[in-house]
């Protein structure tokens, strides 16, 4: 398609964290996003959320930032209550139309204070009240353990915060009767008569992620789930586990409110079975999580008993979590439940199970929490039709399993659980990967529809005396409720240097911005203070009604009376009242020492440094090119391709050496991409931007210059101490077994009767505790093809856990219909194998399900053996790049969870197994991730450097290097010059890695180095101001 | 040294000539041995069961018998989340079981091929057919002109039909016997030494169960137990009276209704022909799991039985309709069916059941009875 025809904006459908990750990345990049959300509010499952695993934090913490920039980012407009109709045209222009259901709220006047909820009479209805003949709505979110009113707010930190009617429960909307919301609404917000409309886009890609349903257990009647009431899903105990849920975060059960002692969690419920031969690939996981979390909320003595028939921990950090929580107590149970029974008396239930001696047990619970499964989103089948899109057998969108997000349809990019279950890293990353899909189709119209902001010329303030405007916030009444706004306004009148001082209802609305730029106008004001909520949402917003106004933004300083004073001090009003004005009066205190900052602007380098020349790299590598960037790849062996050369068959079948050929020689060619072979990196200097690293090629150094690099570098194939490998003619690994079928027709010449395969051969053990992630699937894939080519060789697999997670599920079971022979040992009780001159013979098992030891006659012992990183290599590239490293020898990303591909470096990026073991396909995804986090950054000319960043004095700094061990992010280096005849010893900083955490500037003795907006007579000023009352 | 038990995977195919063991992909969750209301805390199935299968362990399986306490309620292939069938599969197993009890080697025969079998039942039919016209021709001395239309009275035959009688019940009572001590002592091998007076105690158990099938009334699926009581009171007062009381019973002599002769006659006629005949239209109706697998070496049973009973009345209602001759001839076809019916399918055939089931109700008892005290001791 011509570029004059391309459209340069991108429909997102799916307000997840799948689909506010692809906004973003896009947003940032030049390209206009209509993210549209069929719910009220932006956030999708992941807000329900209580912590997310492995690393335990608060789910809410890590998206709520998200939340906050997607819902204020000027080339982001979120749609909500908005359906896909009909879409029409091809990749580069497709034509939308969508319809808007009604709101029956303004959003634009709507300021989420929340008193149309606090009127409305469902609101007040208990959902367990089923006396009155108006029954109780239950509330979505909080999977209807609690009531909602027909007007209410999705919940708490919803983007957008406004309020929503229920049409189907709303008495003004069906009988014209009530109408108490829109009488007391403080800013005529209610509209009852909105209507449905159709919204018509234009846009160049879309990008599904509509997320999915958790799977509802009421069919199996066995499991009494609605029956009993102490058994609920996985979801409700989120909700139950949640501070912002029905109990206010205090773990009770449904049934009596008592504080359970004794739960347990039943797994596989909805996944693995006949008619649904999938895994759901977070449910181990996430169990694991919810056991962990009871044990610190309610002590370590209570039971947590997770059943299960294997434990899927083979994400990154999984396995670790795994044991961290058998460490703490939870117990790991393997048998399937398929019934429950309720005690009447006191609503307890009685769960029968096989312990390991294969004895039927019996225990009593106070709680039962089904692992449901996940099953795809509401609706799919209209939407599948809407889109012209095929769905799988599951009724997921079709994908391919090397191109994890495609659709089939050019131009269309899929997301997240839409294609398959999958768990919060993985979505992001094909978040990202999908909105590089877009960036490169959309290259040429980047910019073409997004919006430029003008502000007028700063004043210059710097011969003024202050003069300070404080605007103290009602926010409605969640601070006036408990602080007398009026005499904090009062009050700070008295302060000397302020001019003016004013409250507001709301000070975020927008005619308070209005009213902010008017005062800073009518009375010359050159410093602002705005005591309100948290800078950290609102921050920035009030720093663009300063520059609006012609001030310098980092001329404001916020003070918060919500979360510091209103929201912990409700029951002491007068107090409260003294605590807000003392916050004040250091808030105008720092004022009268605010200076103006700039935010400096560094221009970058157009240009891709990848390092590692296989699969990942070189997709890496094309995502970039393919926008019109400049890619240098390095890659240390004679010939790209790395471990995808030895692949053969995928576990679908498919062969990858065509797609490799293809991907080689479009790299090959590419005109924006040079590669460079037999060749190493040897120093980098520099940073986000203007990264100066030097290589040795097979011709001598060379220097490269890059704003940008991606590491590539991948893993290799660990060659076994264990079982005789090396040792005796018949043992190899998973790898050498492909070779030998493929390139030695290693079962056509030989009769070869018993296959052995042992998992986990140095993984999961004392030297490297994680899990190798594909091996399970690779010896299924083995076993498969050997039975293909071979049907009566019989192949056993000794495995601890089958590890076959997603679509992978169906390969197992194909590998048990077919004969394959798994045999269940335990980590303490490993195979032996007996050896007989030079070959194996057997290999004896003891299987804990039959209490047996098995022996196994051996003519072939094949050892799925680890993925282990090249330790000399990444401690390298580690130390090179600034980049951290796991304990198993991995490179570290910025935060599993939300950012796994880039790292807390800036300017550097993750990809393959470099990152951890994991499939071609998941590779494939996580480099285009990494490319279009990249590019990101090479689509800016210049980038904008924080302004509170460090600042070295000069004058005052001896160069006494405390401040350059103890950064965090390596920013300062120890510099000499010679001035005035002697050696002047110095810090400089960084300013493009400099985060301004102020490390620096509480180490330093000698006033050398402060962070900008913090300075210590700023801040000296503050503590004075509290402690004196002056 | 503990044991060690070596694999062989090539036994699933042997197990699977003697019916259905399909495992379509268990992958041993165990829900199946959770939802059996029978499975007992020491002998466990049917999951155990299916590893033993599936990893080969013959003589694991040879030794078991958990088979024997399932009673197919089918709850078992209801929980499988795999549809793999447990339910069917312990059915082969017992069917391999029998042929491994059976010293001759014939039952494996008409377990593995359905066409012997039913070339056994016609053999053992026509032998009984020969034998009936070799008495009516050699003994009675009829000339082959008078066979047909000739009605015979009863008493006449006396002599002879009960020694007949006898030695019929004797044969598969002797190859009952045979069997059921080659069960015991395989099954008992790998027991610890056991004193005596549990296997005493314990033998309570093996009357309750051999006579009132007791196990069957924890099966969740009833009136399962009564539609097959029906069938075992039958079948075993019918035989009490053939065996003992045969002049009594089989007379020319019209007693009022209100003699037992007549009543106990109906009475088992009634439950005979409902219980095989409630078999045969589950089977046909294919509804519930205990019938989905049905193979046509099911039929046989249900539809002797049937065929019995049905000949048995006829013989007395056409005396009743005073027409000896219909009354003859049912009494040739019922004899023609029943041989068969005892000599093929009880110590060959699914009857054999009938014996097998109580010993090891029995032996899982004595069992458990022993592992009570000595953890009592411990």
């Amino acid at each position: 398609m011509k570029a004059e025809n391309k459209v340069g904006s991108v429909l997102i459908l799916g307000g997840g964290i799948g689909g506010m990750q692809a906004a973003l990345d896009l947003a940032n990049s030049g390209i206009k996003v209509y993210l549209l959300e069929k719910g009220p509010s932006i956030g999708g499952v992941m807000s329900q959320l209580d912590k997310t695993f492995p690393t335990n934090d608060c789910a809410m913490c890590t998206i709520s930032p998200r939340l906050v920039e997607v819902g204020s980012h000027k080339d982001i407009e979120i749609i909500t209550l908005g359906e896909i109709e009909e879409i029409k045209g091809e990749k580069g222009n497709f034509e939308v139309k969508i319809k808007k259901y009604p709101r029956y709220v303004d959003e634009d006047k709507c300021t989420g204070c929340s008193e149309c909820v606090r009127v409305c009479p469902y609101t007040k209805i208990d959902i367990n009240d089923a006396s009155k003949s108006v029954k109780p709505i239950p509330d979505e979110y909080n999977m209807g353990l609690k009531s909602r009113g027909a007007i209410y707010i999705p919940y708490p930190q919803a983007v957008p915060l406004k309020a929503v009617i229920d049409p189907e429960h709303c008495f003004y909307i069906l009988d014209k009767k009530c109408g108490i919301c829109q009488k007391k609404c403080p800013s005529g917000a209610i509209d009852f008569n909105q209507k449905e409309r159709t919204i018509n886009l234009k846009v160049g890609a879309i990008i599904l992620s509509p997320g999915f349903t958790p799977y509802d257990p009421s069919e199996k009647i066995d499991l009494g789930y609605k029956k009993y009431r102490n058994v609920i899903t996985s979801i409700e105990y989120e909700r139950i586990l949640s501070p912002s849920g029905p109990f206010k975060g205090e773990i009770i059960r449904p049934s009596d409110h008592k504080v359970p002692r004794k739960i347990a969690f039943i797994q596989c419920v909805g996944s693995r079975e006949i008619n649904y031969d999938l895994c759901s690939s977070v449910c181990c996981m996430y169990a694991t999580k919810e056991a962990i979390i009871t044990k610190e909320h309610l002590g370590e003595d209570v039971e947590c008993d997770i059943f299960y028939m294997d434990v899927r921990a083979f994400g990154k950090g999984y396995e670790d979590y795994y044991n961290r929580a058998k460490e703490k107590g939870v117990k790991y149970i393997r048998s399937r439940i398929p019934k429950i029974k309720e005690e009447k008396k006191n609503g307890n239930l009685v769960i029968e199970y096989i312990d390991e001696n294969g004895q039927i047990r019996e225990k009593e619970y106070d709680l039962v929490v089904l692992s449901v499964g996940i099953r795809p989103p509401e609706k799919i089948d209209i939407l599948s039709n809407r889109l012209g899109i095929t769905l799988n057998e599951f009724k997921f969108c079709k994908t391919e399993l090397i191109n994890p997000i495609s659709t089939g349809k050019e131009g269309i990019y899929a997301a997240g659980t839409f294609t398959e279950p999958k768990d919060i890293p993985d979505t992001v990353v094909q978040a990202s990967a999908a909105a590089g899909e877009a960036m490169s189709i959309l290259s040429e119209v980047k910019g073409t529809m997004t919006e430029e902001k003008e502000y007028p010329g700063e004043k210059d303030v710097s011969k003024e005396e202050p003069r300070i405007g404080v605007f103290v916030c009602h926010c409605g009444t969640n601070i006036a409720s408990v602080v007398n706004v009026e005499e904090v306004v009062e009050y700070a009148k008295t302060l000397k240097n302020v001019v003016y001082a004013e409250n507001f209802l709301y000070s975020c609305s927008t005619d308070s911005q209005e009213k902010i730029k008017e005062r800073i106008k009518e009375h010359n004001l050159n410093r602002v203070v705005v005591a309100a909520c948290t800078p950290r949402t609102h921050e920035p917003l009030f720093q663009n009604t300063l520059k609006e106004a012609g001030l310098n933004p980092y001329l404001f300083e916020m003070t918060n009376i919500r979360e510091h004073v209103s929201w912990v001090h409700p029951d002491d009003p007068d107090k409260a009242t003294e605590k807000a004005k003392d916050l004040v009066r250091m808030a105008v205190s720092k004022a009268r020492l605010l200076e103006p900052l700039e935010n400096r602007k560094l221009k970058i380098k157009k240009s891709a440094l990848v390092i590692g020349g296989g699969i990942s790299g070189m997709s890496a590598a094309l995502t970039i090119a393919d926008q019109g960037y400049d890619v240098y790849l390095i890659e240390k062996d004679k010939e790209l391709g790395g471990n995808l050369k030895k692949l053969h068959y995928l576990l679908d079948g498919t062969d990858p050496q065509d797609y490799l050929k293809e991907i080689i020689k479009k790299v090959k060619n590419h005109e924006k991409i040079k590669v460079y072979l037999n060749s190493e990196v040897v120093d980098v200097d520099g940073s986000i931007g203007n990264f100066k690293t030097k290589i040795r090629t097979e011709n001598g150094e060379e220097a490269i210059e890059h704003g940008i690099a991606i590491i590539a570098t991948g893993a290799k194939e660990y060659k076994p101490k264990e079982y005789f490998y090396g040792e005796k003619e018949n043992v190899c690994t998973q790898m050498e077994l492909e070779k030998f079928i493929v390139e030695e027709n290693l079962f056509n010449k030989n009769k070869i009767e018993n296959v052995v395969m042992i998992q986990c051969v140095g993984s999961r053990n004392e030297e490297r505790p994680y899990c190798s992630k594909i091996c399970c699937s690779h010896a299924i894939k083995n076993a498969l093809k050997i039975k293909e080519i071979s049907p009566d060789t019989n192949v056993f697999i000794l495995y601890r856990d089958i590890r076959t997670y997603g679509y992978r599920e169906k390969y197992y079971t194909e590998a048990r219909q077919k004969g394959v022979i798994f045999i269940r040992y335990t980590e303490d009780r490993r195979p032996e194998v007996a050896v007989e001159n030079s070959r194996v013979k057997s290999v004896k098992v003891f299987n804990p399900d039959l209490n047996m030891e098995l022996q196994i006659p051996s003519d072939l012992l094949v050892l799925s053996a680890a993925i282990i990183p090249d330790i000399e290599e990444n401690e390298k590239i580690s130390k090179l790049f600034k980049v951290p490293l796991t304990q198993d020898k991995f490179f570290l990303e910025a935060h599993m969870k939300l950012r796994p591909v880039d790292f807390a470096t800036d300017g550097v990026f993750l990809a393959g197994l470099a990152h951890y073991p994991k499939e071609t396909g998941e590779s494939i995804v996580q480099s285009k991730a990494a490319a279009a986090r990249a590019s990101v950054i090479l689509s800016k000319d210049y980038l904008e450097l924080d302004a509170k960043i460090s600042f070295v004095v000069d004058e005052n700094c001896d160069g006494c290097a405390y401040c350059v061990d103890i950064c965090p992010y390596d920013a300062l280096v120890l510099l000499e010059y010679i001035w005035k005849d002697s050696i002047k010893k110095t810090v400089e900083n960084n300013e493009s890695i400099c985060k301004g955490c102020g490390t620096c500037m509480a180490t330093c003795p000698k006033k050398g180095i402060y962070v900008k907006g913090f300075k210590l007579e700023q801040i000296e000023a503050q503590i004075e101001a509290v402690l004196t009352g002056g | 040294m503990k044991k060690i038990y070596t694999v062989e995977p090539d036994l699933i195919n042997e197990i699977r000539k003697y019916g259905e063991f399909d495992l379509k992909g268990c992958y041993n969750c165990g829900s199946c041995t959770l939802m059996c209301p029978l499975t007992s805390l020491n002998d466990s199935f049917p999951r155990r069961l299916m590893l033993l299968v599936k990893f080969g362990l013959k003589e694991e399986l040879q030794k078991s018998i958990e088979p024997w306490l399932c009673h197919y309620c089918g709850d078992c292939s209801d929980a499988c989340p795999r549809d793999a069938n447990p339910g069917e599969s312990m059915m082969t197993l017992r069917r391999f079981l029998s042929s491994f009890y059976d010293f001759t080697g014939i039952s494996k025969k008409l377990y593995t091929s359905l066409t012997a079998r039913i070339l056994a039942n016609i053999t053992v039919a026509f032998i009984t057919f020969l034998l009936i016209i070799s008495y009516h021709f050699f003994t009675v001395k009829l000339k082959p002109s008078e066979f047909f239309p000739t009605p015979m009275g009863l008493e006449h035959m006396f002599n002879l039909i009960i020694p007949f009688t006898v030695t019929v019940y004797l044969i598969p009572i002797f190859l009952m016997i045979i069997n059921s001590i080659r069960m015991f002592f395989s099954i008992k091998k790998d027991y610890p030494p056991i004193p005596l007076k549990h296997y005493l105690s314990g033998l309570n158990e093996l009357i309750k169960n051999a006579f009132f099938q007791t196990q069957m009334l924890k099966c969740t699926k009833n009136p399962r137990w009564l539609k097959h009581f029906f069938l075992f009171s039958g079948f075993t007062a019918i035989s009490i009276i053939v065996l003992f009381f045969l002049p009594w019973f089989q007379t020319e002599n019209i007693y009022p209704i209100t003699h037992p002769q007549r009543w106990i006659g109906y009475i088992i006629t009634i439950f005979l022909l409902y219980g095989s005949a409630e078999a045969i239209w589950g089977r046909l109706r294919k509804k519930e799991p205990i019938h989905e697998y049905s193979q046509p070496d099911d039929w046989i049973l249900p539809v002797m039985i049937f065929l019995t009973a049905l000949t048995g009345i006829f013989v007395h209602i056409f005396r009743y309709l005073n027409i000896p001759i219909l009354s003859h001839y049912s009494y040739f076809l019922h004899i023609v069916i029943v041989v068969p019916l005892l000599i093929v399918e009880i110590p060959f055939g699914k009857l054999s059941h009938a014996i097998y089931r109580p010993i090891a109700i029995y032996l899982s008892k004595v069992k458990e009875k022993a592992l009570i005290e000595v953890t009592k001791e411990s």
